[in-house]
Formats: structure tokens, C-alpha cells, sequence
């Protein structure tokens, strides 16, 4: 049978960012995939040069709406690291709140998402309305629903009142409550186990391979959580359980998606009880230490990685931002391409895809194009080091 | 017949029970799934057109007809052009078909419960011709789709049809009609084919879970992804019409059609009524199942028709047969 190609995006309704998934189809099986994520390239690390550390801030939280909540921790973490001054417990608690919350509402609203990629439009609003629980529990403690910047260098930027603590706790209940109702939906509705077992097989040696990240690694039984294996903020007091399951489908992603839902919630619960006292922020100079600092989060999506190197100014002299979907891409080709008797059908395309979470914009990277030849080039490692030595492109 | 026999039945196919009343009551269909869909669902629906949003559908159709109509360069345009007509066309006469105002159809004659199985066939294949002609390649895998489901559902659906017909011992749609007039054939051995009927009335309507053929995630709007403007808004229109024939048949076969306790002299007004709120009963299981289901997969749609509609419409067939 001959084949022919489909183009998947980069406007497309099951896609909510720009991606161009370009398949080869045989019938209804895919045989062949290659995709290209270079449709927004915002330019942010090279921006974040031309301004301070503080006012990095808000720049970097706009890199992904979503797990807004992970890149501003990730960035202060990183940006403390050159100061070499510890920050106070009670920050760090605030932190996890905060963060855990985002965690929250990404992965509800990933469950939505999921829903909606096999047409189960019900559940997509039902999760989305339960979400909102989250996002107004994010308004009241930081004052916004999205790109909250709540995570500050040196501490966070207010503190969690008493009332607000319990407030917190009564709609951690409803949260616990509508989840459990989801994981016991996902687990016997017979149209979601028909779509999602067996769909986007990713085996655990593949999954190691490819160094995917995040829930996709964990729901192919890998045990890999930087939350647990690098604690990062108050994570080695704050007690929780890294989910992983076996099933290394779709499946087993929204099962681990779902009982971490779970997961945050005890952590918010013991967090706010166990909530040190003293200050919730120390000033910090301007100017951090020269040297470099790597951190890395476990964001919604995955281990979100951020390198920076000072050389003592107020502006970083270079920002290097990893985001979990850029690691992911290696598996989603993986898990698209048909191979034995594991066949992929064009339905399926969306909820594999859905599947990842992808967050196209804040992976898109620079492909460099020479006009005048009508050349297009990418750098590699080797050629980016003898940039940033010799402070300029090559030639 | 006489002159004025000739205006009595024209007006009766052009305004009432005809082509204005299937017109409005199409839109008003429309609304109801969508209103009921979105209540289920925890949302509002159309809200703001109309009293609760009444005329939105009607909003809708003037604003498509409105529209910049595009025809792409490497359409087939005769197809192009037709295959919207010939949609409306049939869904509309399937409509004079049915028993609304009285006992009988508009057009009533013996074999017309054959005649409107037939016509859905018919508008499987003109959805089958709008996606292949536009030479899209989403449209064609919808397309394709929508012959693999008729495939599926189109036997079922006739056997629920026949088992209906063997019941009352004959194939016209006014003496079904009448042979429920003391019990409706949906009590009794029928229920399992009411069953299939529905099931199979959700294949025939693109609805989730079957809505393979224009599912939005996948394959974007699937056969019609090509229509702009008027073209879209007749096949849409023609898809509302085919709603309401559908619940109407389900009505007719399987809830008594338009009968019940009349008052003598306004029997039109309490037949319609008792049509419309039949109908509206089955077009609510409808969407109920569109809002209970996901989308199942190609393979797995077909394989549960093979597997479990059609032995229950043959198994139902036989029941019927057997009790006769």
C-alpha cells in the first residue's frame, strides 16, 4: 500500500500550541513521524541578559503559563545559589505550597486536555470547572491566577495568614474529593481504557533511552523524580510517595497524573500544618557572586533545568533554560512511529500527543539561517563553547 | 383533485407539517441538544439570543449563509456544489415521510418505512462524495470513515426497522402508526431493537461516540473541512433535519408516533405536540450518550458493531420472529 503524509499543525484543534507533526500514513497507521517545534521562538534567555536578576523575574515566569510556578522557583533557587546565603524555612514551605498548587491545577487541566483529545467532552469541563478551586486559591495567596511570581529571590512575596491556611486546607478537601471521583472514572470507564491501554507504547528501556522526563518517564515504571532524588524546597521534610506505574501507556500516564494529584494535595495539607515560623524573605544585593549555578525542578510536565553564569554584574552573562518538553520529543517519536505488531492510528495521534503535555513555546530553540546563501543551520554543543568564548558568532 | 386539493397539499408540504415546519423545528432540535449537552456538562449554552438562547441556531444559519463562500482550486465543483443540495434534499423529503400531523406522512404510501432507511443510506453516501470531492486529505480519512460506519450501523438499523414491521405485519409508516394505538411497541419485544435503534440512530448522526467521520481532534472537521459559507450552513441544516427524522422515526416505530388522547376537532395541534415531545424524549437519550461517551477508535467502532449491535439486532429479529 502506498503511503501519504498528513500534516498535524502547526494550527491544528487538538493542538493548543504550534507544532507541525508531519506523518506518514498507511491507511489509518502511522508509519513514519518527524516534527518541527520552531513556530515561536520569543527569544527569552538572550533577553534575560539585558536585564537585572530581580527584573528577570516576571520574564521568566512568562515562559510557560502553565508551570509558571516551577520556572520561578527554579529561577530564584538558581539565582540563590550565587549569593551563597541560606534562605529562611519558612519561604521554602511557602514555596512548596505554592508550587504544589500549580502542580495541581497543570495536571487537572492536563486531565481536561486529555479527556477532550478523545472526544470525552464532559470531563474536559468537569475538571476544568474543579480547577478553578485552584486558580482562585492562587488569586487569593498571590494575587494572581497565572504567572503568580510569588517565588522572589530571597524568599517569597507574601506570606500564607491563618485564615487563608484554612481556607487552603477545605479546598484541598474538595480537590481530594473530585479527584478521587476522576481516578475512580478513569479507572472503570470502558471507553477511556479502550483508548488509552496499549496506546503510546513507550517501554521502560526506551524510556531511559530517549531521557524523557516527568510523569512519561514515571508512568514507564522508572522511579525518577528530582523532587526525591535532588529535594530542592523543604522536599526532604514534606513527605510524599513518587508515583510510578507499569503499564508504560497512555494509561499509565494519566493513572500517575491522577494519584499525584493526590500526592500534592497530602503535601499542601502537612506543609501548611507543619508551616515554620520567622521571616518569609532576607534582602539580597544586587549584585550576586561571579561563577555559574545549575538547578533543576520537577515541574508539572517534568525536571525543568536552569543554568546561569555570573560574572558578578547584576545581569546574568549567560541564561540557559531546559524545559521538560524539549526532552520529551525523543519519546513522542518514539511512541508515534508504528513498529511490529504496536500500531499507531491516526486517532490516536492526539492522545499520545496529549499525552506528553507539551508545552511547545517554551521548548521552540534557534535554528540559525544564513539569507543570502539560503542556508539553515542548528549550532552544536562544541560550536555554542567556542561562542560563548570567544563572546561572539563565528564566523 | 380539485384546485383547491392541489394549494391544501402544497401548503401542506411547504409550510405545515413540510418544509418551514421542519425548518424551525430542525433549529429548535438544535438548540435543545446543545442546551441539554451544555446543562449536562455543567455549562451554560447558548444564552443570549433569544429567550435562554432559542434563536441561536437560527442565528447561526443566517450568519453561515452570510458568509464568504470559497471554493478551493482542486475541488471536483459540480460535486462541490451538488453534494450540499442533494443532502438537504433528501434529509427533507425523508421528513414528508413521517407521521406528524395525523396518522399518515405528507407522503404515505405502502413500503415507505423501506423508502426512509433507504434515504439515510443515500445521505451516508453524499457525506461520502462531499469528502471525496473536495480531494482533502482529512476530508478523504473522513470520508473514508463515514463509509466504514455505514457499514457498521446500516444493517442493524434496518433489522430494528424490520422487526418493527414484522410486528405490526406491514412496511407503511401510518399503519405502524396505527398498530400501536393500544400498546406502543417499545413495551414488549421490541425494546431491544429500540435499543439498537438508538445506538445505531447515533452512528447515523456523527455523534459521540461515533463521530469519527468529522472528529475535531483528529482529522479536524473531517468530510466538510473544505464547505465555507452557504455550502456549510445546508449541510448543516440538513444535518439538523436528519435529527429530527431520526428521532421522529425512533418515535414513530417505537413510541406510538403522534398518538394519544386528542380533543375531537384539534387533532393536528395534539398530534404535532405529542410528535415533538416524543421525539424530544429520544433526541435526549441522544445527547445524553454524547455527553456520557468518549470517542472510540475507528477499528474499535466497526468491531463493536460486528460484535455486539448486530447479533442483538438479529438476536431481537428472532425474538420478534419467533413470538409472531
Amino acid at each position: 500500500m502506498s503511503t501519504f503524509d498528513i500534516p498535524i499543525g502547526p494550527q491544528h484543534p487538538a493542538l493548543p500550541e504550534p507544532l507541525l507533526l508531519k506523518l506518514e500514513v498507511e491507511g489509518e497507521a502511522v508509519v513514519g513521524v518527524n516534527f518541527d517545534v520552531s513556530y515561536m521562538h520569543r527569544g527569552i534567555e538572550k533577553l534575560l541578559e539585558t536585564r537585572s536578576y530581580f527584573q528577570g523575574l516576571p520574564l521568566i515566569e512568562r515562559i510557560c503559563g502553565i508551570c509558571n510556578a516551577a520556572h520561578g522557583v527554579c529561577y530564584t533557587l538558581n539565582v540563590e545559589k550565587l549569593y551563597d546565603k541560606e534562605i529562611p524555612k519558612r519561604a521554602q514551605y511557602l514555596r512548596l505550597i505554592v508550587e504544589e498548587l500549580s502542580r495541581i491545577h497543570s495536571h487537572l487541566l492536563w486531565l481536561g486536555i486529555a479527556a477532550y483529545e478523545i472526544g470525552f467532552n464532559t470531563m474536559f469541563m468537569y475538571t476544568w470547572r474543579d480547577r478553578e478551586h485552584v486558580m482562585d486559591m492562587l488569586e487569593s495567596i498571590t494575587g494572581n491566577r497565572i504567572t503568580t511570581e510569588y517565588s522572589q529571590i530571597g524568599g517569597v512575596r507574601r506570606d500564607i495568614p491563618p485564615e487563608l491556611a484554612s481556607r487552603l486546607l477545605k479546598v484541598m478537601d474538595v480537590i481530594e474529593e473530585r479527584t478521587k471521583y476522576y481516578i475512580r472514572v478513569a479507572l472503570t470507564d470502558r471507553v477511556i481504557a479502550k483508548r488509552t491501554q496499549g496506546v503510546g507504547y513507550l517501554s521502560t528501556a526506551d524510556a531511559k533511552s530517549t531521557c524523557s522526563v516527568g510523569p512519561i518517564v514515571r508512568a514507564s515504571s522508572v522511579k525518577f523524580d528530582v523532587r526525591a532524588s535532588d529535594p530542592y524546597v523543604a522536599h526532604d521534610e514534606v513527605p510524599f510517595n513518587v508515583i510510578t506505574s507499569d503499564s508504560c501507556d497512555v494509561f499509565g500516564r494519566v493513572v500517575v497524573r491522577a494519584k499525584e494529584l493526590l500526592e500534592c494535595v497530602n503535601m499542601i495539607r502537612y506543609a501548611v500544618q507543619h508551616l515554620p515560623e520567622g521571616p518569609f524573605r532576607i534582602k539580597l544585593p544586587m549584585k550576586p557572586n561571579a561563577g555559574e549555578a545549575l538547578t533543576r525542578v520537577e515541574a508539572p510536565r517534568g525536571e525543568l533545568l536552569h543554568y546561569t553564569l555570573s560574572d558578578g554584574t547584576p545581569k546574568p552573562y549567560r541564561y540557559k533554560v531546559r524545559t521538560p518538553t524539549l526532552a520529551n520529543l525523543g519519546a513522542l517519536r518514539v511512541m508515534l512511529t508504528s513498529k511490529g505488531r504496536y500500531v499507531v492510528n491516526i486517532g490516536d495521534i492526539p492522545i499520545i500527543y496529549g499525552a506528553l503535555d507539551p508545552c511547545i513555546c517554551c521548548t521552540a530553540r534557534v535554528n540559525f539561517v544564513d539569507v543570502k546563501k539560503g542556508k539553515s543551520w542548528i549550532w552544536s554543543l562544541d560550536e555554542i563553547r567556542e561562542m560563548s568564548r570567544r563572546g561572539g558568532l563565528l564566523k | 383533485m380539485s384546485l383547491e386539493g392541489y394549494i391544501i397539499e402544497t401548503l401542506r408540504a411547504v409550510i405545515f407539517p413540510g418544509f418551514l415546519f421542519m425548518f424551525f423545528l430542525a433549529l429548535f432540535y438544535e438548540w435543545f441538544d446543545r442546551k441539554f449537552y451544555a446543562r449536562l456538562q455543567n455549562r451554560v449554552g447558548p444564552l443570549y439570543t433569544g429567550y435562554s438562547g432559542i434563536l441561536q441556531p437560527f442565528a447561526d444559519f443566517v450568519k453561515l449563509l452570510s458568509k464568504e463562500d470559497i471554493v478551493p482550486q482542486k475541488v471536483d465543483r459540480f460535486l462541490f456544489t451538488m453534494t450540499p443540495l442533494f443532502s438537504l434534499t433528501l434529509t427533507i423529503f425523508a421528513c414528508l415521510l413521517l407521521p406528524i400531523s395525523s396518522g399518515s406522512g405528507i407522503v404515505s404510501f405502502n413500503g415507505d418505512a423501506i423508502i426512509s432507511i433507504t434515504i439515510l443510506t443515500f445521505i451516508c453516501i453524499t457525506v461520502f462524495f462531499a469528502g471525496i470531492c473536495s480531494y482533502n486529505r482529512f476530508a478523504i480519512i473522513g470520508a473514508e470513515r463515514s463509509f466504514l460506519q455505514l457499514i457498521g450501523y446500516e444493517i442493524p438499523l434496518m433489522l430494528s426497522v424490520v422487526g418493527v414491521a414484522l410486528t405490526a405485519k406491514v412496511l407503511s409508516l401510518s399503519s405502524i402508526v396505527s398498530s400501536q394505538e393500544n400498546l406502543w411497541h417499545i413495551f414488549g419485544p421490541q425494546a431491544l431493537g429500540f435499543v439498537v435503534f438508538i445506538v445505531a440512530a447515533q452512528a447515523e448522526l456523527e455523534r459521540i461516540p461515533f463521530d469519527l467521520p468529522e472528529a475535531e481532534q483528529e482529522i479536524i472537521a473531517g468530510w466538510n473541512v473544505d464547505y465555507t459559507g452557504r455550502r456549510l450552513a445546508m449541510f448543516r441544516l440538513a444535518r439538523d433535519i436528519e435529527l429530527v427524522f431520526l428521532c421522529g422515526l425512533g418515535a414513530t416505530l417505537f413510541l406510538g408516533g403522534p398518538l394519544g388522547p386528542v380533543i375531537e376537532g384539534y387533532s393536528t395541534v395534539f398530534y404535532t405536540v405529542y410528535f415533538v415531545i416524543k421525539s424530544l424524549f429520544i433526541l435526549a437519550i441522544l445527547t445524553v450518550v454524547r455527553a456520557l461517551f468518549g470517542r472510540l477508535r475507528i477499528d474499535q467502532v466497526v468491531g463493536f458493531s460486528w460484535k455486539y449491535i448486530l447479533p442483538l439486532a438479529l438476536l431481537q429479529f428472532i425474538v420478534v420472529r419467533l413470538l409472531l
